[in-house]
């Protein structure tokens, strides 16, 4: 009989997998070409080099997740788990720092640099790339909770002497 | 004669406390702290006004002055933010550490520096890589959405722009080895229960 505690990290991993799963698939099938006053466009996430970091750090926190979810309880890997779990936090926090960077300036513009939104003309892009944002906030939040609760887990001695 | 032994083997055991490695912590933090101080404080005054000739009335040119601040950028604004919350994080906890050693809420102190240290390690990064995916925008552009690159126009804007970065980053590598080595604090600490029984 699974444990409950077990139960609960499997399934928070389930979510954090599912997650950056689809932040990826979001992001990579965002492609929207049109014309604009006989001017044709065509708009990918290949365009800004922020978009291509996101899909790359969240495909790989997904083969990581995708690794951990088959990892048995009471492996002594659980410690080496706990530290990677820091160091995809932190690559998921800089990609979803940096892709929406650049997505607030194609919403939003730069008039003080002439630059002019784009999201006007590919809204279907601008949503499916927002979408994918806010997979990767997900994401992100699962894996903080992931860490926070090993952390716990592995400091309860500590906190039943005090 | 082995009571003796024991007294004094416990207090071996509470002297075998890390020295080195506290001095070690301490001029990383120390480090860490000039690291996101020089970052915050040179994105912070970057400032930089051009002035063109627009037009010619009759003898007297039209000035037109354009200044590049770095609060025209969401990106660079939280870049600021963040390395100075990076700061000041550094500066409490190496207050924390010089004088206020008596200081602990339940028990929980090391628990507590190691979260804070986390939270400003994701806190550096984040604001690192937008500043850093902004920068590299604002130097080659973007032909697809037609944004034409600033770097050519703003040398110096983009130069100090690049030194804060640079700052920034070597402040997120000492961030990152500081929270592994309290994360480390926090999970060897020796237990004070033990004794060591002498045979």
């Amino acid at each position: 009989m699974i444990k409950p505690k077990r139960l609960l990290s499997l399934l928070l991993r389930f979510i954090a997998f599912g997650t950056t799963l689809a932040a990826v698939i979001l992001m990579a099938t965002s492609h929207e070409k049109g014309t604009f006053f006989a001017v044709s466009y065509e708009a990918k996430y290949t365009d800004t080099p922020a978009f291509k970091y996101f899909v790359i750090a969240n495909a790989i926190v997904t083969v990581y997740g995708f690794l951990v979810l088959f990892l048995p309880p009471g492996s002594p890997i659980w410690r080496l788990v706990l530290a990677l779990d820091l160091v995809f936090i932190m690559l998921l926090i800089s990609s979803i720092s940096a892709a929406m960077a650049i997505a607030q300036v194609g919403k939003n513009g730069n008039p003080r640099a002439a630059w002019l939104p784009v999201c006007g003309q590919v809204a279907k892009f601008c949503n499916q790339v927002t979408g994918a944002l806010v997979a990767g906030f997900i994401a992100l939040i699962t894996y903080i909770i992931l860490l926070l609760y090993s952390i716990y887990n592995l400091l309860n001695p500590l906190f039943e002497k005090a | 004669m082995a009571l003796q032994n024991e007294d004094k083997l416990e207090v071996g055991y509470s002297s075998l406390q890390p020295k080195p490695k506290k001095w070690v912590l301490l001029m990383l933090r120390l480090l860490a702290f000039f690291a996101t101080a020089a970052a915050t404080v040179v994105m912070g005054l970057n400032k930089e006004t051009k002035t063109l000739v627009v037009a010619t009335v009759g003898t007297t040119p039209i000035k037109a002055t354009l200044i590049a601040k770095f609060q025209h950028t969401p990106a660079f604004v939280f870049f600021v933010i963040a390395n100075g919350l990076a700061s000041i994080h550094n500066l409490v906890m190496i207050m924390g550490d010089l004088f206020g050693q008596k200081l602990d809420y339940k028990g929980l102190r090391l628990a507590m520096i190691a979260i804070l240290d986390m939270m400003t390690v994701a806190l550096i990064s984040g604001g690192a890589s937008a500043a850093a995916f902004m920068a590299e925008l604002g130097k080659n552009g973007n032909s697809h959405a037609r944004w034409n690159s600033i770097c050519d126009k703003y040398k110096t804007f983009c130069d100090h722009g690049g030194g804060a970065l640079i700052a920034s980053f070597a402040g997120l590598i000492l961030m990152l080895i500081i929270s592994v080595m309290s994360i480390i604090k926090l999970l060897i600490k020796p237990k004070p229960d033990s004794t060591i029984v002498v045979p």
